[in-house]
């Protein structure tokens, strides 16, 4: 099938297979390999990217099913400053080891920061459990997340 | 030290981390597994759709037999050998062009399988199905209970868990068909062993396979043994002589990888009526699956377990029979922090019981009983290097604010809370070295570390250790090291890891290596480099066999639990750490801390179930859950240093200390908090469910349950 669809502010057209997931259309068409698979449930938020600017799981959706949105991954924060000012706080607090998780813990931060009305820096726990991370014990990506929206 | 380098964190940050799955290699084939739906059955004839399909007999793979005192010698044997031992046991290997073609292939495959009886069993070398067996033993224990005031009896399991990296496991095999050589990228702790395991299972000299290892998204165990599917995506690539890859999915993993724990550790422990501990007698059953794990073989778990027991304190007199049982489950194997998270959680709980028994304090008693000074050596021979427990008490009472919590304590508990306090008093051994796994029996450990320094032409200078980073962060260390020691700028440092053509080989990254035996090897080399002038051509190599250091600790959490649903939260952890000689603050703050998370899930939340069938009940992460943000609180952190003699740096390694502690800190604290309405807990995880029912238990006035027997 044909799909159309806006990567980091640059068009992309492709004849897809319809059961292709959007993870494995930007992983392996378009060679984004931030975005990362940690589960392929649904579960564990290391896919996660924004579609028309809302935190969407990667795995669980179907390439086609982009068609006609914008997306923005790992891979395209450097134009956003905001974006580039959290991934900064994050590694200045070390908020990653392995690193595996970090893509998708910045882009669903990034899709608080969306929020209307602002979410409010105390929740900010239960606005990440969305998303696994298992080396750093989630006190310095709380940190650094809380310390960006305040 | 300078600050870290945030190279590598930025690199990762960006997205520009190539962990396995983003390796490309053109023409790469896409490998699946066709995995066993039964526990336990003879595989007869396989069809594969269009011929692309090969079991173990189809590739002429090898078992590999670990052996040693008290192993039965039941064989590791890669895609089953005609038999399958476990629901998601790999059988036989298929390949497409994209993975979404291999799981076809996977669901076209036909095996014919004949179901065996339960009581068959796995392993004819092991016809009661006991893969090891040992005892433990040291001072007169038969006296030390005679002489007790009391002798208090308890039984502790662990469940069966798992250490879950974010990322899950991958092989790509790449061979070249000019030089002969097969590149096996894998992440793995241990590239050396890998290579080793796979020229013996695949009948190849070593020099024909080359290891490397990408960047690996966490391993904490599970990634240090060798897997099947390495083996079986190897010998299809050179098969096929194409590359091959296989990327596992997490519902693979969580049945399929290597599981931890299942250990059920029985006590009888003679106490005088001041609370003096004399003997401890105890017995361990360990449950290690379907097979004796390479290379650590079905001793792991059981013989760390059974030596970790009341390892702090100082006990006259102890015996640990210890044995590990087959059953037709995922094989067990490594978890951070191995056996001593189930010794400790033993200990600790059963310490707290006595207290309890003996309406002494938690803590005055652990004054009483922890390892006076240091050196000390336990009744079965742990020589303990360097730590004070009593001034971890000490730095712990006083750092949580002992007293006053205990004041509030008893204030929420009068006005209706389940608020708990728990302790845990601890150390661990790490740097394991060659004597040490082989007076253990384990002789497919080198148990030696090396590293490497070395200048090529350009004046760069190369660091290479045997260690393989798992996402740790010791690579950004040694670089900071090297350039301190060298008076060099750090820019002028690469840190090589994980290749076996570029590295000196050795025993790779777990029980905290990293800080021990390949920290010990990599200063020796720098300082061999250091007295040169650094010319071009230099190269120095230096060998270290760490003898095993004693880090240590203190922990205390606070926990409570809702009357309504029964979910424990913990409120505040309190780590106190003796890791010797601390290297680089932020790597000890960030792997203490995430050990704590992870020790938090162990204890509160993480259990591998299997059905009356032999089904696994938790290949998902609905099933088996893991800690989120909303489960971990702020970890407190304070140091003691007490240099280990045994290392030149004097650092003792802190990758496991905060799982272990919580294995104590927090199950205590659960413990506690329910105290008040009788319920007594044993075994992990103390859920809502577990906890549920022990009230209920309680309140019926019925003894303890105890499932898993
Ligand atoms: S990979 Fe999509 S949620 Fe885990
Ligand atoms: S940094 Fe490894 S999973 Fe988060």
């Amino acid at each position: 099938m044909i799909c159309r669809l806006t990567v980091n502010g640059t068009p992309w057209e492709g004849d897809v297979p319809p059961r292709l997931t959007l993870a494995d259309l930007l992983r392996d068409h378009l060679q984004l390999t931030g975005t990362h698979l940690g589960c392929e449930q649904g579960v564990c938020g290391a896919c996660t990217v924004l579609c028309d600017g809302e935190a969407v799981r990667s795995c669980l959706m179907l390439a086609v099913q982009a068609d006609g949105r914008s997306l923005t991954t790992v891979e395209g924060l450097d134009a956003d400053p905001d974006a580039a000012a959290l991934r900064d706080a994050l590694v200045a607090g070390r908020g990653l080891q392995c690193g595996f998780c970090t893509p998708g813990f910045l882009l669903s931060a990034l899709a608080l920061r969306r929020a209307d009305p602002p979410v409010d820096p105390a929740r900010v726990p239960e606005l990440l459990a969305g998303n696994i991370c298992r080396c750093t014990g989630y006190g310095p990506i709380v940190a650094a997340v809380r310390a960006w929206l305040g | 030290m300078a600050r870290l380098d945030a190279g590598t964190a930025a690199r990762l940050a960006r997205g520009g981390g190539r962990y396995l799955a983003d390796l490309r290699v053109p023409g790469c084939l896409e490998a699946a597994f066709v995995r066993s739906p039964l526990p336990h059955a003879r595989v007869g004839a396989a069809r594969f759709h269009d011929g692309r399909g090969l079991t173990a007999a189809d590739l002429g793979l090898h078992p590999l037999v670990a052996t040693g005192p008290g192993l039965a010698g039941a064989p590791w044997i890669p895609l089953g050998g005609g038999r399958a031992r476990y629901v998601g046991e790999p059988l036989a290997v298929v390949w497409a062009a994209d993975r979404y073609q291999a799981e076809d292939l996977v669901d076209a495959a036909q095996l014919e399988l004949e179901p065996l009886p339960p009581d068959e069993p796995l392993h004819s070398q092991a016809p009661t199905g006991v893969l090891f067996e040992t005892t433990l033993e040291g001072g007169d224990v038969d006296a030390a209970l005679r002489a007790a005031d009391l002798v208090l009896e308890g039984r502790f399991h662990c469940a069966r868990q798992t250490p879950f990296p974010l990322e899950t496991r991958g092989v790509l095999a790449h061979p070249d068909p000019g030089t002969g050589v097969l590149t096996v990228w894998t992440s793995t702790q241990i590239p050396d062993l890998v290579r080793a395991g796979l020229a013996r299972c695949l009948g190849l000299p070593e020099a024909r396979l080359r290891v490397r290892v990408p960047q690996v998204g966490g391993g904490f165990g599970v990634k240090a043994h060798l897997f099947a599917e390495e083996v079986a995506v190897a010998a299809l690539a050179l098969r096929l002589g194409q590359p091959v890859r296989w990327i596992e999915d997490r519902q693979e993993h969580l049945a399929a990888s290597a599981h931890a724990h299942d250990a059920v550790v029985r006590l009888r422990v003679g106490v005088t009526r001041e609370g003096r501990i004399l003997g401890v007698d105890a017995d361990l059953t360990a449950d290690v699956g379907a097979y004796s794990i390479w290379p650590f073989s079905a001793s792991l778990e059981p013989m760390t377990a059974a030596s970790s027991l009341f390892g702090a304190y100082a006990v006259g007199a102890l015996r640990c029979r210890t044995r590990a049982r087959s059953s037709a489950r995922c094989p067990v194997g490594a978890q951070r922090g191995v056996g001593v998270t189930v010794g400790v959680h033993a200990t600790e709980r059963m310490v707290d019981r006595i207290a309890r028994r003996l309406s002494i304090d938690p803590l005055e008693l652990r004054r009483r009983n922890a390892v006076p000074a240091c050196p000390w050596t336990s009744p079965i021979g742990r020589a303990l290097d360097s730590g004070d427990y009593p001034r971890l008490l000490a730095t712990l009472a006083a750092a949580a604010g002992y007293d006053a919590l205990r004041a509030e304590q008893h204030r929420a508990r009068a006005a209706g809370r389940l608020l708990g306090v728990g302790l845990a008093l601890f150390n661990e051994h790490s740097g394991t070295g060659t004597q040490d796994y082989r007076r253990r029996g384990i002789d497919t450990i080198p148990g030696w570390d090396q590293s490497r320094v070395r200048v090529p032409a350009d004046g760069r200078i190369e660091v290479a250790t045997s260690a393989a980073d798992a996402g740790q962060g010791h690579a950004d260390t040694y670089r900071l090291l090297a350039a301190e020691v060298l008076g060099v700028a750090p820019e002028r440092v690469e840190v090589v890891e994980g290749d076996t053509d570029r590295c000196p080989p050795g025993t790779g990254t777990f029980t905290s290596r990293g800080a021990v035996g390949v920290l010990e090897s990599l200063v020796q080399a720098l300082r061999a480099a250091a007295a040169t002038d650094l010319a071009p051509g230099t190269d120095i190599v230096r060998r270290a066999d760490a003898e095993q250091v004693y880090p240590s600790g203190a922990h205390l959490a606070v926990v409570e639990v809702d009357p309504v649903g029964w979910r424990p939260r913990v409120l505040r952890y309190v780590a106190v750490e003796d890791c010797g000689t601390i290297i680089h603050p932020e790597v000890v703050a960030g792997q203490v801390r995430g050990g704590v998370a992870m020790g938090i899930g162990n204890v509160l939340l993480e259990e591998h179930a299997y059905d009356a069938d032999g089904q696994i009940q938790t290949a998902t992460l609905l099933d088996y859950l893991v800690p989120l943000a909303t489960d971990i609180p702020e970890v407190e952190l304070h140091h003691l240093t007490s240099p280990s003699p045994r290392t030149t740096l004097g650092s003792k390694g802190v990758g496991e200390a905060g799982t272990i502690g919580a294995f104590g800190a927090v199950a205590n604290a659960v413990a506690d908090a329910v105290a008040p309405l009788g319920a007594e807990l044993d075994t992990l995880p103390y859920s809502p469910q577990r906890i549920f029912a022990a009230v209920e238990r309680a309140r019926a006035g019925l003894p303890p349950a105890r499932p898993g027997q």
